[in-house]
């Protein structure tokens, strides 16, 4: 399988903190990769850099061999590359219906065809499949802040992935979340994955989570990559046990 | 709450056409002044209200309005032309001034508006070739338009309302279509919204200069209202002035404009009975204002609408809000 996202030796500092140390690795099309690593190891920094939130001091990122060092996240989730955040971020003073809309109108024609256009850019039916798969309808028209927090962060999922993403990039998506509805989002995830042969890099420290998801593990420790290989490799080895896992 | 809304603006419209037929000159000048400060006020809501970039230019777009359309009607355009190109005119220059915002935002941003309406009422007041300067242009002709005299009072009067009718349809349209919805993104979380595909950078600068338009135009029917313009009308009093109609009214509410241009225009009048202390009283009343309903009329008006229908069935709600994982 060929490689959807590369990067390069990324670097990034702040001041005098190196938060991200010369990484490298490649996501191949249709796995999902798990990102783990102790608290301040570089993990959301990588993203940042990777989607463009952040310029990165060295290095270079290739998504479908195409150089996208420096280019802006809106240019970047066109091409089909999308995520979440850490913290939750979904808009609390429109309904869940238009917040995917939102989600998915950039995709549809250009700016001025979409003035012009139906006001919901045509995704009307597309965002109430989307509310029905995430098992959201009836809460379709409430405003996104009047729910939960795990009921937002479904729906924060859900917005990345309205525009048909190929590649999803999702940074702690169970933080928070309680049992029940963890099982609930890991099932939606791997559902999603496997309808639409999407491919994910997930970010996460609950470890229960990334065993059952994920079919590869990169470990971040200051910055570096220290280990990677299947979850089970990773949770024997002992340069992880000692460096995250370690009691 | 739709339809209570529906209901109000029908009402509110069957009382702006018949109103004037009651009122003697001075009042229907009064109300056409509601009419056209309305329009600058849509124009600053959606900047402000919708996108959430603040601004204290908008008076200054108003007077560009104003002084565009009365030089080129010097220079022998006809109204609709002068109208037009002032509009252009402000579209462009609004442009300009929301690349600013592009690097700093909420009081900042203030600022750099600010400046801005400094620097336009100095260039109106210095460059006498082409402004009069401190003495104002007077005798600023009304327009007749397709062979109808807008002279009288009543007749720019209807001029007004039917520009102000047109042009809050364009921006119902415009906020309705999935434009309004980014507008909204922008305000509330750019960085999200970038991250859904949202060119944040063009939206913003959109924001600013269809807003900045929507003064130029009402400048460009302020002129032949009151016929006569100075630069002191379009400096920071009349920048506030349309900022308090924004936030009054309801910053972010498509009617707040309207209803805070009624409080803006006609609180003073009413007010002048009081004499000497009318503009205290004023300054109490919008202070009293801000500090029991900082969302404005119409915040206030749909919180009390939602407590109202909330406590005929109390029931359903409290358990929808109990619910839930």
């Amino acid at each position: 399988m060929s490689a959807i996202l590369e990067v390069a030796n990324l670097r990034k500092s702040f001041g005098g903190v190196i938060a991200v140390d010369d990484v490298s690795f490649d996501v191949r099309e249709g796995e999902i990769l798990g990102i783990i690593g102790p608290n301040g190891s570089g993990k959301s920094t990588l993203f940042n850099c990777v989607l463009g939130q952040l310029l990165p001091n060295g290095g270079e990122v290739h998504v479908d061999g195409r150089r996208t060092t420096g280019m802006r996240p809106c240019d970047l989730n066109r091409l089909g590359v999308s995520r979440t955040f850490q913290l939750l971020q979904v808009f609390g003073q429109l309904s869940v219906r238009d917040n995917l809309i939102l989600a998915g109108q950039e995709h549809q024609g250009s700016m001025y065809s979409r003035l012009i256009g139906r006001a919901d850019a045509g995704l009307g039916a597309a965002a109430d499949q989307m509310i029905a798969f995430f098992q959201l309808s009836h809460l379709a028209a409430e405003n996104a802040g009047a729910l939960s927090y795990g009921q937002q962060k479904l729906l924060d999922a859900a917005m990345a992935f309205m525009g048909g993403p190929r590649l999803v990039l999702l940074d702690e998506p169970a933080g928070g979340v309680n049992p029940t509805m963890l099982t609930h989002l890991r099932e939606r995830l791997a559902a999603y994955h496997t309808e639409r042969k999407a491919t994910f890099v997930v970010i996460e420290h609950q470890m229960e989570f990334v065993m059952a998801l994920c079919t590869r593990v990169l470990v971040l420790a200051q910055g570096r990559v220290i280990a990677q290989g299947t979850p089970h490799e990773v949770r024997r080895n002992p340069i992880v046990i000692e460096a995250y896992l370690g009691h | 709450m739709k339809r209570f809304g529906t209901a109000a603006a029908a009402i509110g419209a069957v009382f702006a056409v018949a109103l004037p037929f009651f009122l003697k000159p001075f009042g229907i000048y009064v109300i056409s002044m509601w009419a056209v400060l309305t329009i600058a006020a849509i124009g600053l809501n959606l900047t402000l209200g919708y996108a959430g970039q603040v601004s204290l230019a908008q008076g200054a777009f108003v007077g560009i309005g104003a002084y565009t359309v009365t030089v080129l009607m010097q220079a022998g355009w006809p109204f609709a032309a002068a109208f037009i190109a002032a509009g252009v005119l402000c579209f462009a220059v609004g442009w300009i001034l929301g690349y600013p915002a592009l690097r700093v935002q909420h009081h900042y941003l203030a600022f750099v508006t600010l400046a801005f309406t400094t620097l336009v009422f100095l260039v109106l007041r210095n460059e006498e070739w082409l402004t009069n300067g401190v003495y104002g242009i007077n005798g600023i002709p009304r327009p007749v338009l397709l062979g109808w005299p807008t002279g009288k009072a009543l007749n720019f009067y209807f001029f007004s309302l039917g520009m102000l009718t047109v042009l809050s349809l364009a921006a119902w349209w415009m906020l309705r279509s999935p434009w309004g919805r980014a507008f909204i993104a922008l305000r509330e979380n750019p960085i999200r919204a970038q991250s859904l595909g949202l060119d944040t950078r063009r939206y913003t600068l959109m924001a600013f200069a269809i807003g900045s338009s929507l003064g130029g135009l009402a400048g460009a029917l302020y002129a032949p209202l009151v016929q006569f313009i100075e630069p002191n009308s379009f400096g920071l009093g009349m920048s506030f002035n349309l900022l308090l109609m924004v936030i009054v009214g309801g910053s972010g509410y498509f009617f707040g404009p309207f209803v805070g241009a009624l409080v803006a225009v006609l609180l003073p009048e009413w007010m002048r009975i009081a004499e000497g202390y009318y503009l205290i009283v004023y300054a109490a009343l919008v202070m009293a204002m801000m500090a029991f309903c900082p969302s404005g009329i119409l915040g206030f008006a749909e919180r009390a609408f939602k407590s109202a229908s909330r406590g005929s069935q109390p029931a359903p709600a409290l358990r929808a809000e109990g619910a839930g994982p």
